[in-house]
């Protein structure tokens, strides 16, 4: 048989076969792109994070574009040009490392939960969320002004780059108007603007009243009226203040109750009290004047619902019980609903303005 | 001398079934020999093949009376009678006839046979003209009738499966008298219809060519599984007993001569003509048993309330679910009516079935007057009670072609009967049964009693449905002058179907339901055709085929409903709730096609070939600016075999390339689309109005689909016939498909139909076929191998959707489709499921918040899948959903090995798919039977499933007896890649053994040939998918649970002749 006509067909079937083998360039097909969306959008461009504490901010719909995605934030600016960069500095700041579950038995157990991480004050993740972190506050960042008329000059602008393999996309001019920091919630004693005490809402006028945080009152009497303590938008028998206290080892929590001298109440009196299901803290210490426990801050720690939490918030009952007329068991409950956001000794102090709450049977 | 050869052509072919030959020689042996004149003598000789070897069992025919004379012995020797100016032909089969003129001094001769170099001498058909398969430029492939008998099936289409490289046909339906899906070359369609489970695929079926006449076979399918009418598949209205062969034409080349209904590809089917000269009686009998696969195992009785009342105890959140325990009376109440019951609801459904068809074939006649009569009959009774599938055929035909004359005539006429029964369900989905076969099995038997509604409804729903379908077709030829020749056809074909429902009052909330379908089609379709041949001084050969064809169709549905009859003796037509009840025509059709067609082909000593041919498709559906599609196609080829360098190669038989381009066109206006629909709305003056729906908004210039396609094929035999290989690989581009846009709402309307999506696909097929053994050999071996890879990419969509589309489901199970240019067309858009977490602490903590990866609010914990947080938020939510999965084959093919051995014949046939994702939804179905232990349906048991049972568990499937977790977290939810499975398969479609009495046996018991068989169908499925069957899914892969199993086939058969 002749080799060099088998080689002759031999090519002719590989030259036939081999053109068509490398086909997707052949044909001209499109490669396969990843899809960037042009309709990527911002419910709202404008972030009003509060200082202090942790912000996630920003609802981004990215119109199923393909994933990763990354964002960065770009030109920095006040309105009026001139660049700014308070916003990105580089502070410590805590992080999860594990899920806290309200079950940690010490403080070494939740803080072996989280850690020290180094993060710019504001920031972008591949979500297209902005968080604020904690590490920020009125001295690192300017907050909005205490009038409330920002002018454009003063305002922080800048545009965010969205990108993924397929290209890119800009969204400009973000407006970021932070407020001051308010290191506790409820936070309706302290104006947000200026951080300055409120003015009395039943007194505006007078510069020595100001308005209080309160408290839920459940089936509390008065000591002299025997009648149940209100607080209403008329009258305020029992007002909450919170506030830092000197000589705590730097993560203490007291709760403290005054009567109408203001006069510490033994907290023993709040006899139904449940001490150790109060709050998440440990080492506590019940004096005749107030009860303390170690805390880690922030309070609460996350927003996972816990026994010592509701609705997002730490939540605090005391209750105490007597004999009503009749010989019925009567049960009071003043509660708390709060946040504390700054680490440092706080004091929560729960003040009967016009009458003491009656603890004796009847 | 060139008409006679001709004639023993003809008898060559008509030899395949016709043993007459054999009764001759008896006749001639034992009758004719007292008979015997003086003129008769005896010749001897030896017959050998090329390389000199003796050839045993050749056949010698008389020239002249063309009866068979005898055959050659084991040595190649023979002696046979022979009168004056006698000649002998001698024929083989793999070997060229020989006729050997006997001189009168001839004693001893010796016979040279050529080996017949396989498949020159095939033909092809091409616009409707025969042509040499030698000559053909297009890719096509040819089966012949007999691969398809002895497995009695309702529809022939079944038993094409793996037998065409590049035809993906999949078998996803056991209702009987329905088709699988059938693909040539990839996909054509980006229209998906319907939501959830029901969501299907827009049919591309090719165009079926039967006898010479068009048939769409994609019109009884447009509406999906809702569709409306008896759903009886055309295909199935004929009798696999008449088939004489099937050719599938797949290129560009071979089908732009059939117009826009051809895009997806084109199978001619051709019935059997009468040819025996004495009349014969064949008939083929089949008694079959089919068996429903198996079912899914479910927990009896005691075991299921058990099991229950465990679940419960173990995963109960609160004290009120153990409570409710004693308040759940089949749980906690011995004394209660449903505590002692152990039902087997599958049972009730689903069984085993004996049926049977017969076909008759009578037929007579030579090549001047040739006659055939057909009848068969099938029965087939489905797996679920209450379907079932009935046939009765009957198909004349006679050809004329008269001595000496240029005319040439062909009759035939058809009459089916296809009955069909498809009990509650629509055919293809059975919900009903489905939804009843996951009772409880502490629910009672069912009875008048319980008023079990969809077992009764599944039983004693009477349903007819009825497709009555005649046709007659006529041909004419006249050869007017040598090589030219004209053609006409005609044929008319009357199609009814009907369809009656009575649901009785038990079985549907004590109201009777009535429901009646009735529709007519008509087509009158002609053909007139001119072809020319010539040929200048034997080199330079020219065709021509001009031909137009026109079709008229009508047709016109209506259906009526009537709902709360008197009661279920009276079914109308008074009494009844006019309020509920409704009528009216369901469809409407008037259509006109007509087309112009002209191909021209030329070779050059056979060894090059040009083919060029173009059609004009004109339709009324067309609309005024795109009246007339245009299909050119253009066809090379290249016998390099016939080359002077390649002739001396021993090994090389047969070598040919082929290249061809070709468009088809397939208008998408309907005037619905052209000119916007029109509702009465509302009312002006007081007089009703009739405005514009403003859903789709008019699009006067939509443009036609247009196909384009390259082929570039390789046919190979080598070593002697020993291996065929056939090679084509082809680039398919589908432009202009149809696709929904959706406007935005300050225009008016809400989509517009527009044209700027395309698909392309390329792929490879190869088959090759091995006949390892020599002709000489007294096994008798072939084994075919074929298999086609497909790769379709979505080329361009609407500029507005910047290339990328998502198609949301909107039905219970979510699972999205994603449309991505550059990519697979059909790919899934899920949840990417990556396991489950061991422990709590697997899950994953937002280290910006410090809280779990959570859904709905519920955070994950151990026992809970694992889903892939793709954006990383530690939320899941519909932007996880990511690309995955493509639920379209890439590889299918098949195989097939045939062993002859004496007087047996072992067949084996056997498909594959490769490549493909199924979503598994009838898992997640089951698993999610354990979402209500308080509920009454059944419970499954789980041991068998990989699934996380106590923490620290690696497994793959979620915990499924937290019942808790279905609500919040959703552990089965359909629209996670934990269903998509690999849906490769390798088939087993069929065995078949057949034993061939001796023939002079059975002509002491009065009989010409006696056959039977024993077959079985759909035996064994091997592939790593966990359900029961990955053929068994829906053209968007996924495997519902309220499909129609395919049954197993058990099969004996007889073929006798007389």
């Amino acid at each position: 048989m002749d080799t060099r006509k088998n080689r002759y067909i031999g090519t002719l079937i590989l030259g036939v076969i081999l053109p068509f083998s490398g086909c997707k360039k052949l044909y001209n097909l499109p490669e396969e792109t990843l899809y960037l969306s042009p309709d990527i959008s911002y419910t709202s461009q404008i972030l009003e994070p509060v200082l202090g504490r942790m912000n996630i901010l920003g609802s981004v719909s990215t119109n199923y574009s393909s994933l990763p995605i990354t964002f960065e934030i770009k030109n920095p600016r006040y309105g009026n040009g001139k660049v700014y960069n308070d916003l990105f500095q580089v502070k410590p700041t805590y992080v999860w490392d594990a899920e806290y579950t309200g079950n940690e038995t010490t403080l070494e157990e939740i803080e072996s939960k989280r850690h020290l991480e180094d993060h710019p004050l504001f920031e972008v993740d591949n979500n297209g969320n902005f968080i604020l972190w904690p590490s920020s506050n009125n001295e690192l960042i300017e907050p909005r002004s205490i009038d409330g008329e920002d002018l454009t000059q003063n305002i922080r602008y800048f545009d965010l780059k969205i990108s993924n393999s397929q290209g890119s996309k800009t969204i400009k001019d973000f407006q970021f108007l932070p407020w001051r920091e308010r290191p506790y919630d409820p936070y309706t004693d302290i104006d947000p603007y200026t951080g300055e005490l409120v003015p009395d809402p039943l007194d505006p006028s007078n510069p020595n009243k100001h308005d209080h945080i309160t408290p839920s009152l459940s089936n509390v009497v008065g000591e002299k009226s025997n009648e149940q303590l209100v607080i209403n938008s008329e009258k305020r028998d029992v007002v909450v203040y919170i506030k830092p206290f000197e000589g705590g080892n730097g993560h203490n929590l007291r709760f403290k109750f005054l009567n109408t001298d203001s006069l510490p109440i033994n907290p023993a009196q709040f006899n139904e009290t449940k001490w150790d299901n109060i709050i998440h803290g440990f080492n506590k210490t019940i004096t005749d004047k107030y009860v303390q426990y170690d805390v880690a801050y922030p309070i609460p720690l996350t927003n996972i619902s816990t026994k010592y939490s509701s609705n997002g918030n730490a939540s605090v009952n005391f209750s105490y019980s007597r004999l009503g007329y009749g010989g019925i068991l009567s049960i009071s409950n003043i509660s708390l609903e709060f946040k504390i956001f700054h680490p440092g000794d706080w004091e929560i102090v729960f003040h009967f303005i016009n009458d003491n709450p009656k603890f004796e049977d009847d | 001398m060139e008409n006679t050869y001709q004639n023993y052509r003809f008898k060559k072919l008509r030899s395949i079934y016709c043993l007459l030959p054999a009764i001759l020689i008896l006749f001639s042996q034992f009758l004719t020999s007292p008979l015997l004149g003086q003129n008769q003598r005896f010749i001897k000789g030896l017959v050998v093949d090329e390389s000199n070897n003796s050839m045993p069992g050749v056949t010698i025919v008389s020239f002249k009376t063309k009866k068979s004379l005898g055959q050659t012995n084991t040595k190649g020797e023979f002696t046979v009678k022979i009168g004056d100016n006698e000649n002998l032909l001698f024929k083989f089969i793999g070997f060229v006839n020989k006729t050997v003129i006997i001189k009168p001094t001839d004693k001893n001769i010796t016979v040279v046979l050529k080996e017949d170099q396989n498949g020159l001498d095939e033909v092809v058909v091409r616009g409707y003209v025969s042509r040499s398969k030698e000559l053909s430029t297009g890719s096509s492939f040819t089966i012949s009738g007999a691969e398809v008998q002895d497995v009695p099936v309702a529809n022939i289409e079944q038993l094409l499966q793996g037998k065409v490289p590049g035809m993906n046909i999949q078998i996803n339906t056991g209702a009987p008298g329905f088709r699988g899906t059938t693909q040539i070359r990839g996909l054509s369609t980006l229209s998906v219809s319907g939501s959830g489970n029901e969501s299907f695929l827009q049919p591309t079926s090719p165009l079926y060519v039967i006898d010479g006449v068009p048939l769409d076979a994609n019109s009884a399918e447009e509406m999906g599984y809702q569709q409306q009418g008896p759903g009886v598949s055309p295909l199935s209205m004929i009798p696999q007993e008449d088939v004489e062969s099937i050719e599938i034409l797949k290129d560009a080349q071979a089908t732009s001569l059939y117009g826009s209904m051809a895009a997806y590809g084109v199978i001619i089917i051709k019935t059997k003509r009468g040819s025996s000269e004495i009349p014969r009686i064949r008939y083929t009998g089949n008694y079959f048993v089919k068996t429903p696969p198996k079912l899914r195992s479910t927990l009896g009785g005691n075991l299921e309330r058990a099991f229950k009342i465990n679940e419960i105890l173990q995963n109960a959140t609160s004290i009120s679910d153990i409570d409710k325990i004693s308040q759940t009376p089949f749980l906690s109440d011995s004394l209660n009516a449903y505590y002692n019951n152990s039902t087997d609801w599958q049972g009730l459904y689903y069984g085993s079935t004996f049926n049977q068809s017969h076909n008759l074939a009578i037929d007579g006649g030579d090549q001047t007057f040739s006659y055939k009569t057909n009848l068969g009959y099938y029965n087939e009774q489905g797996i679920i009670q209450n379907t079932g599938f009935e046939r009765y055929t009957g198909n004349i035909r006679m050809d004329y072609q008269p001595n000496n004359s240029n005319l040439k005539f062909m009759g035939q006429f058809t009459g089916q009967i296809g009955k069909q029964n498809k009990g509650s369900g629509t055919g293809l989905l059975q919900t009903g049964v489905a939804s009843s076969g996951q009772s409880s099995t502490l629910l009672p038997d069912p009875s008048f009693y319980t008023s079990s509604n969809e077992y009764l409804s599944a039983l004693s729903t009477d349903d007819d449905n009825l497709v009555k379908s005649l046709r007659a077709n006529i041909e004419a030829s006249y050869m007017i002058l040598k090589g030219l020749s004209a053609n006409a056809a005609v044929s008319y074909h009357f199609q009814s179907k009907t369809e009656s429902t009575f649901v009785p009052a038990e079985a549907n909330n004590m109201i009777t339901k009535n429901y009646a379908y009735n529709g007519t089609e008509t087509e009158l379709y002609s053909r007139n055709s001119l072809t020319y041949s010539l040929s200048l001084h034997d080199k330079h050969n020219f065709f021509f085929n001009a031909f137009n064809e026109i079709r008229i169709v009508n047709s016109q549905n209506a259906s009526i409903t009537q709902v709360g009859t008197a009661n279920d003796q009276i079914k109308g037509p008074i009494g009844f709730d006019a309020i509920k009840s409704e009528g009216g025509i369901v469809d409407y059709n008037d259509q006109r096609a007509i087309s112009f067609a002209l191909a021209a082909s030329y070779d050059y000593k056979k060894k090059y070939v040009l083919d060029l041919s173009y059609r004009l498709d004109g339709s009324s559906g067309n609309g005024f600016d795109d009246l007339y599609t245009k299909n050119p196609a253009v066809g090379l080829r290249w016998n390099f075999s016939k080359e002077n360098f390649s002739s001396e190669l021993d090994w090389l038989n047969m070598g040919a390339i082929r290249l061809s381009w070709g468009i088809n066109v397939i208008p998408n206006s309907t005037l619905q689309r052209i000119y916007g629909k029109y509702n009465i709305t509302g009312n002006y003056n007081g007089e009703q109005g009739i405005g514009i729906d403003y859903g789709t908004i008019p699009n006067p210039v939509l443009k036609p689909t247009t196909t384009s396609q390259f082929n570039l094929g390789l046919d190979l035999n080598l070593f002697h016939n020993k291996i065929d290989l056939i090679y084509d690989t082809y680039y398919k581009k589908v432009d202009n498909l149809l696709f929904d846009m959706s406007l935005p709402n300050t225009v008016g309307f809400s989509t517009l139909n527009s044209n700027d999506a395309a698909i392309s696909n390329y792929g490879h097929e190869l088959s090759i076929t091995f006949r390892p053994l020599p002709a000489t050999s007294k096994v008798d071996f072939m084994f075919t191998i074929n298999g086609a890879y497909n790769k379709d990419v979505l080329t361009k969509l609407p500029a507005e959707y910047g290339g990328q589309y998502i198609r949301f489901d909107t039905g219970d199970t979510k699972q999205h489709n994603l449309y991505r240019v550059g990519s697979a067309t059909l790919s899934n858009y899920l949840l990417i499921n990556e396991g489950v977490y061991a422990t709590d602490s697997d899950v994953p903590v937002n280290p910006k918040t410090g809280l779990r990866y959570q859904t709905n609010g519920t955070f994950f914990q151990a026992g809970d899948p694992i889903f892939k947080d793709m954006n990383g938020d530690y939320i899941l939510d519909e932007k996880d959903y990511t690309r995955t999965g493509n639920n379209q084959p890439l590889f299918t093919g098949g195989m097939s090995t045939t062993i002859g051995y004496a007087s047996f014949t072992l067949s084996i046939n056997a498909s594959y798919t490769w490549k493909r994702t199924i979503l598994n939804n009838a898992l997640a179905d089951r698993l999610s039977l354990m979402k209500d232990p308080f509920s009454s349906t059944a419970v499954v048991p789980l041991t068998d499933i990989n699934m996380w049972r106590k923490p620290g568990d690696i497994a793959k499937y979620p915990y499924a007896y937290n019942y808790t977790r279905f609500s919040t977290i959703s552990p089965f939810r359909y629209d996670q890649t934990l269903w998509a499975e690999d849906g490769s398969y390798l088939k087993i479609n069929n065995i078949i053994l057949a034993y061939q009495f001796n023939k002079r046996l059975v002509r002491t018991w009065g009989l010409n040939n006696l056959r039977v068989y024993l077959s079985m169908d759909n035996l064994i499925t091997f592939s790593p998918y966990s359900g029961p069957n990955p053929e068994n899914v829906t053209s968007m892969g996924r495997d519902v649970s309220n499909g129609y199993p395919v049954p197993r086939s058990y099969n004996i058969g007889i073929n006798i002749e007389f």
